[in-house]
């Protein structure tokens, strides 16, 4: 309805000359005049109140006595047209036009709420995991498992291995197809991390456009296919080439590292803070009485030209700080920047496993539905006098060579198989990850069949020391292909095919669908 | 400890190796006319107690009561920039693998005990024999001088015109007005600047009177600089200063000069041919 301001001295006026009425109406009149809304109320004593029938059809709201009678109201030189004037103001903040407001208001944030859903921050999430992956390394392996869709990635130097394993309930809907006819092939699916990085690269934009996001694996075509339903009705669809590529996954038993710290991420955040990105790596030491960080110089480096900085850091303010073992290890800091900063725009905490100097760092942070993790190779200390490092064993190059190194050991422990074995320190000679090689080995992480003991023979062992580290490469980590076919284990690999199909965060087969 | 940073920072954007004087009641940041520096010199003078609670200082000797480091403004900016909300931070000139200058800060922390963080910035010490090349540079007899327009356009200008040309002339005459003019083949662009207003050196600068009171105001002095130097002096200001002023001895140098409330930063662009 219409609403138009009339004081009452004009409609006063008007009445007396239409009708000749002697007093004052506190109604305004006239609906064909578009009259105020009229406020049935008891203004007080000069006025008096005219029910008419014409003004049923008003709007009408309740003013409660309590407020008509507070002082300012009563001014005897408030005309009776400009108090009306702040109660048709006051109609504006009433009671029931505020609670229809509410409910309104209510009612649209739920309904965006169940449009968005928890799921876009999910992706958000999502494309913060690939970021961090990758400024690990250049290549993105994606695993649809089980137990859910693990994305992994390995620097080139094989120093450095991130994991982060999103967990069914992430996705809005994960559909695993069972087992083919084919048996036991897993899709490995490796796919380059410029081809990916792009897709999420901007993530604000992503945020505020896209509604839903499928991803797609399907072994015939070899490709991955990303799409994007965005705003407007746009769908964005990528495909993108995988190679085939023998599985990635490092075994680390953080159960079994004497140190444990778990912090905030913030306070990592604060730490690092202090090192400029440039700075490759530093040093970590753990005593019971405090934590130190300072950066690391190698001989390399003009000891004249770079700053160095040290920090410590007091055990209050760990949220869990147990240190059975006082170490210094010294690893690589850029790895590590991109968990941290994804911890830290979760706010969850970071917890650290490590061990003596030469054994890896694990740095893991964990949620209800997701779980990432960075292991990254430390420096062994030849000079360290810490007994706790086995005697290295040294694998020359390739992933074929580590295979058939590497089938060495787990050949002869085939023995061993069931025992729960303490795992030693296979350590391996590896490139540090500038790619200058390292002269010492630094402990390292092994191969993937738990259940296997790895057990370090001895005589491949002293047989191995003799050889200069310099000029050998060697793979961190990694399970062999050969090994693969050696022990199938159902807890290290399902015998399942991925095929996920699934609708915010999805994995479609494509032999059902093909795409395109 | 803003200030200071931000003191440190600019000159770190201006030059990548200094020179620290410290003397008992100031700092100096002096950059030398060298060839190595393309001929550009600079002189900043902070106040030391402007910036520090507590000073001490011992120079070499009681007469030479100075100390000279060669540094590199970049690690010691970084290293400010990360202590910004420290309780405290302490400078220190110590000895360790090198002369090292080192800042040691207390950071906040949830917890009761602070966090000590160092940062060993390594310098260079300068021998006393030395000492002469850092001496405090004349002012120039100049032709002109004049009041900077807003750095902030003057920037935008000279960034655009860096794309054009390698070389840009400098102009300015007494009567407030500045143009910044480059010439290629194809193209030739000037920017003016008008009512810009002149320092009052006066009755002191013009040393022999003669010719700076004789100049007609319309007469421009100009220099022809490298493009690269300016718009790298351009680039390190991030505060506007109190007073902005350039003074041009024709065809030979121009003397900028930026005084801040507790800074005062000169720089020398030489004239190229």
């Amino acid at each position: 309805m219409q609403k138009r301001v009339t004081f009452v001295e004009q409609l006063e006026m008007e009445n007396v000359l239409t009708k000749g009425r002697g007093h004052v109406s506190t109604r305004s009149m006239d609906p064909e005049r578009g009259g105020l809304e009229s406020l049935p109320r008891h203004l007080g004593r000069e006025t008096h109140v005219d029910m008419s029938p014409s003004n049923q059809r008003m709007k009408t709201s309740h003013i409660p006595q309590t407020l008509m009678s507070v002082p300012f109201l009563q001014h005897p030189a408030l005309a009776t047209g400009r108090r009306r004037h702040l109660c048709s103001i006051a109609n504006v903040y009433s009671t029931e036009h505020m609670r229809q407001q509410m409910k309104r208001h209510y009612l649209n944030v739920l309904h965006t709420y169940i449009q968005s859903s928890v799921y876009t921050s999910h992706l958000k999430a999502f494309g913060k995991a690939v970021h961090a992956l990758s400024r690990v390394g250049d290549e993105l392996w994606l695993d649809p498992k089980v137990k859910g869709l693990a994305l992994r990635s390995v620097n080139s130097a094989h120093s450095a291995y991130a994991c982060f394993l999103f967990s069914p309930l992430f996705f809005k809907n994960y559909n695993l197809r069972p087992a083919t006819e084919h048996g036991a092939e897993t899709v490995k699916c490796k796919l380059a991390m410029k081809c990916v990085l792009p897709l999420f690269r901007c993530l604000n934009s992503i945020e505020r456009n896209v509604e839903q996001c499928q991803i797609s694996v399907g072994s015939p075509d070899d490709q991955v296919m990303i799409q994007f339903f965005c705003r407007h009705g746009i769908t964005k669809t990528h495909n993108l080439r995988f190679q085939e590529s023998e599985a990635l996954q490092a075994v680390f038993a953080s159960h079994l590292c004497p140190n444990v710290l778990k912090a905030p991420a913030r306070l990592f955040g604060d730490v690092v803070m202090h090192f400029p990105s440039s700075q490759e790596e530093v040093t970590l030491s753990m005593t019971p009485l405090r934590v130190g960080l300072k950066n690391y110089c190698d001989a390399v480096n003009d000891h004249m030209k770079t700053m160095y900085t040290e920090m410590s850091l007091h055990p209050d303010e760990f949220d869990y700080f147990h240190v059975g073992v006082d170490s210094n290890i010294t690893f690589c800091l850029k790895e590590l920047r991109g968990l941290l900063s994804f911890a830290e725009s979760h706010c969850l905490p970071v917890s650290v496993y490590c061990g003596a100097a030469g054994k890896p760092v694990c740095f893991s942070v964990e949620d209800m539905v997701l779980e990432a993790t960075v292991v990254l190779a430390t420096l062994y200390d030849p000079e360290s006098k810490d007994p706790s490092q086995s005697a290295a064993m040294t694998l020359t190059d390739a992933t074929q060579r580590c295979a058939e190194a590497a089938v060495l050991p787990v050949g002869s422990c085939e023995a061993n198989i069931g025992e729960p074995e303490d795992i030693p320190a296979v350590t391996e000679m590896i490139a540090s990850s500038q790619g200058s090689p390292m002269n010492v080995p630094p402990a390292l992480m092994l191969p993937l069949l738990h259940t296997a003991g790895v057990c370090v023979p001895e005589d491949h062992c002293s047989s191995a020391n003799s050889s200069p580290a310099s000029s050998t490469i060697c793979s961190l980590l990694f399970r062999a292909v050969s090994l693969e076919q050696d022990n199938h284990d159902s807890t290290a690999r399902p015998p399942v095919l991925a095929f996920y199909s699934d609708e915010e965060e999805n994995m479609e087969e494509d032999t059902d669908s093909p795409s395109l | 400890m803003d200030g200071f940073s931000g003191v440190i920072t600019t000159i770190s954007k201006l030059t990548k190796m200094c020179v620290l004087r410290l003397t008992s009641d100031n700092l100096f940041f002096v950059l030398s006319e060298k060839v190595a520096n393309g001929g550009v010199s600079m002189w900043c003078e902070l106040s030391q107690a402007n910036f520090f609670d507590e000073y001490q200082m011992e120079g070499v000797s009681t007469e030479d009561n100075e100390i000279c480091l060669e540094v590199t403004p970049e690690n010691l900016s970084r290293a400010l920039k990360t202590v910004q909300n420290a309780k405290a931070v302490k400078l220190k000139l110590t000895k360790k693998h090198c002369p090292c200058l080192t800042i040691a800060a207390e950071l906040p922390t949830l917890s009761s005990i602070s966090r000590v963080v160092t940062h060993d910035v390594p310098v260079d010490v300068i021998p006393r024999r030395l000492w002469h090349e850092f001496k405090e540079p004349n002012m120039p007899d100049f032709d002109v001088s004049i009041y900077l327009p807003p750095l902030k356009t003057m920037k935008n200008v000279v960034d655009r015109m860096k794309n054009l040309s390698n070389f840009l002339v400098l102009e300015a005459n007494l009567n407030g007005e500045m143009n910044l003019k480059i010439e290629t083949d194809l193209v030739s662009v000037t920017t003016h600047f008008k009512d810009l207003g002149n320092p009052p050196w006066g009755e002191d600068a013009s040393q022999d009177g003669g010719p700076s009171q004789s100049r007609d105001p319309q007469a421009m002095a100009q220099a022809r600089v490298d493009i690269r130097k300016l718009q790298q002096f351009l680039m390190g200001q991030q505060v506007n200063p109190s007073k902005a002023m350039c003074n041009i001895v024709h065809e030979r140098v121009v003397h900028l000069i930026l005084l801040h409330e507790d800074m005062s930063l000169q720089y020398f662009i030489p004239a190229v041919a």
